[in-house]
């Protein structure tokens, strides 16, 4: 089965999810098809290193497959918590930092506001996503991208970008009005 | 943000992106643990903060990644099941295996009761069939034996023959009906009940030759006398009959008194 295959999945990811508890191979690799491309983009974003990034998405579908009964759906969605374990985790290796105890399936709940599990939603998410930050100043466009996939706090991107603490600070905060204005 | 939330959403959101760092991040973190709501709501700003994701260029993984994975899986095999409660659903594996439990557990016992019950009631008809082919032989038994008798009765050469007491003034009266071909003598008579350890024995006379014992036998109830069979060697001719008084068991000889006697021939 390719990527696509596992979009088009008619399966919930809640439904897949209890067959992994059942140890049902086919099941992880419908999850797998379904959001390996999403995970192993942002990973190698943060990391720039192909292999670094397919061990993050090996070891995070592994997890799933060993722990999938720990996971409370009433408390987040899948690809919400493989989006967030997939950037701390890659963060971490880029900052040689371990912070793996943080993203315990029963540990990190993420409620996104839209569903992932076709491939449609996907495609039409990636658009307004790109769309909206292509629309931000570079200033906020540059600050989000050095918060999201490089891991920096307000004053790590003041130190790189040589902009005052306050003006940093502005630009993510506005930012981040500007994606949920879109998202809404 | 109120007194009992010191949180901000848009806190909420920079706590998610990771720009908050030192002792505000603790701070944040250690009341985001405490508090239910803020709790949700953090979830959710990690929702939103997770769509930038998006922004990154589309890369997907080498088909070998998916290989190695699926590989690994088989591998391991199914782990050991943690003895956490799971979180899953109420509709997961587990609690299917604990409802056919409580099917089978019970069925099992009651499987156990009915074959403990249905072995007893088996064993009870083995012996209710074993008396049953018990009876069955005795009632064939005393069928050929009437048969015998309605042949003895009916066959043309049995003989009648009376015999008369020794002793005189005596009410002692009996009477034989004999077959020689067929060996048998039918007692009827009147004869007292014997002494104990004692009984009566029949005795053929030939022609030729000592007394031949026709058996030894105790007279049963029959109308107003005593009626019993005894054997006799078959083909031999009859001179005459008597009846004498013997210990218990029989005698080769005639060693007691005689009671009645009467003429064969």
């Amino acid at each position: 089965m390719n990527r696509a295959q596992g979009i088009e999945n008619g399966a919930s990811d809640w439904s897949l999810l209890e067959r992994v508890v059942r140890k049902d191979e086919s099941a992880l690799a419908t999850l797998y098809d379904r959001y390996s491309g999403l995970v192993y983009a942002e990973s190698i974003r943060i990391l720039r290193d192909a292999g670094a990034a397919e061990e993050v998405l090996q070891d995070l579908f592994l997890q799933i497959w060993r722990t999938a009964e720990k996971f409370d759906p009433e408390r987040g969605s899948l690809p919400g918590w493989l989006l967030v374990a997939a950037r701390n985790r890659s963060i971490s290796r880029l900052r040689r930092r371990d912070s793996r105890a943080n993203d315990e399936l029963t540990e990190t709940s993420v409620v996104l506001p839209c569903n992932l599990e076709s491939a449609a939603a996907q495609n039409q998410l990636l658009g307004r996503i790109k769309k909206t930050l292509g629309s931000l100043p570079n200033g906020q466009r540059e600050a989000i991208e050095l918060a999201y996939f490089e891991g920096m706090s307000h004053s790590e991107i003041a130190g790189r970008t040589g902009a005052p603490l306050g003006t940093v600070k502005t630009w993510i905060r506005t930012a981040m009005d500007t994606l949920k204005r879109e998202l809404t | 943000m109120s007194a009992q939330h010191p949180i901000r959403e848009e806190d909420l959101e920079l706590l998610a992106l990771g720009v908050i760092d030192g002792e505000e991040c603790q701070n944040l973190r250690a009341h985001i643990a405490s508090c239910a709501e803020c709790s949700r709501n953090f979830a959710a700003a990690q929702g939103r903060v997770a769509l930038f994701a998006f922004a990154a260029p589309s890369h997907n993984p080498s088909s070998d990644v998916r290989e190695r994975l699926l590989k690994k899986i088989r591998a391991e095999g199914i782990p050991a099941r943690e003895t956490r409660p799971e979180k899953l659903s109420p509709s997961t594996t587990r609690p299917a295996i604990r409802w056919w439990n409580s099917f089978w557990i019970p069925a099992t016992a009651i499987l156990a009761i009915a074959t403990v019950f249905l072995w007893v009631n088996d064993r009870h008809m083995d012996d209710q069939l074993q008396k049953m082919r018990e009876t069955e032989q005795m009632f064939e038994g005393e069928m050929h034996h009437q048969r015998e008798l309605v042949s003895f009765f009916a066959a043309g050469d049995t003989k009648a023959v009376s015999l008369s007491p020794k002793a005189k003034n005596s009410s002692d009266w009996a009477r034989l009906r004999y077959n020689t071909r067929m060996g048998m003598v039918c007692y009827t008579g009147d004869l007292p009940t014997p002494p104990p350890n004692k009984e009566y024995q029949m005795w053929i006379v030939p022609i030729v030759g000592s007394p031949i014992s026709a058996g030894a036998f105790m007279p049963a109830a029959f109308n107003n006398g005593h009626m019993c069979m005894v054997k006799m060697p078959e083909g031999i001719s009859c001179k005459s009959f008597a009846i004498t008084l013997e210990p218990m068991g029989g005698m080769p000889h005639p060693t007691g008194p005689e009671i009645v006697s009467g003429n064969g021939l």
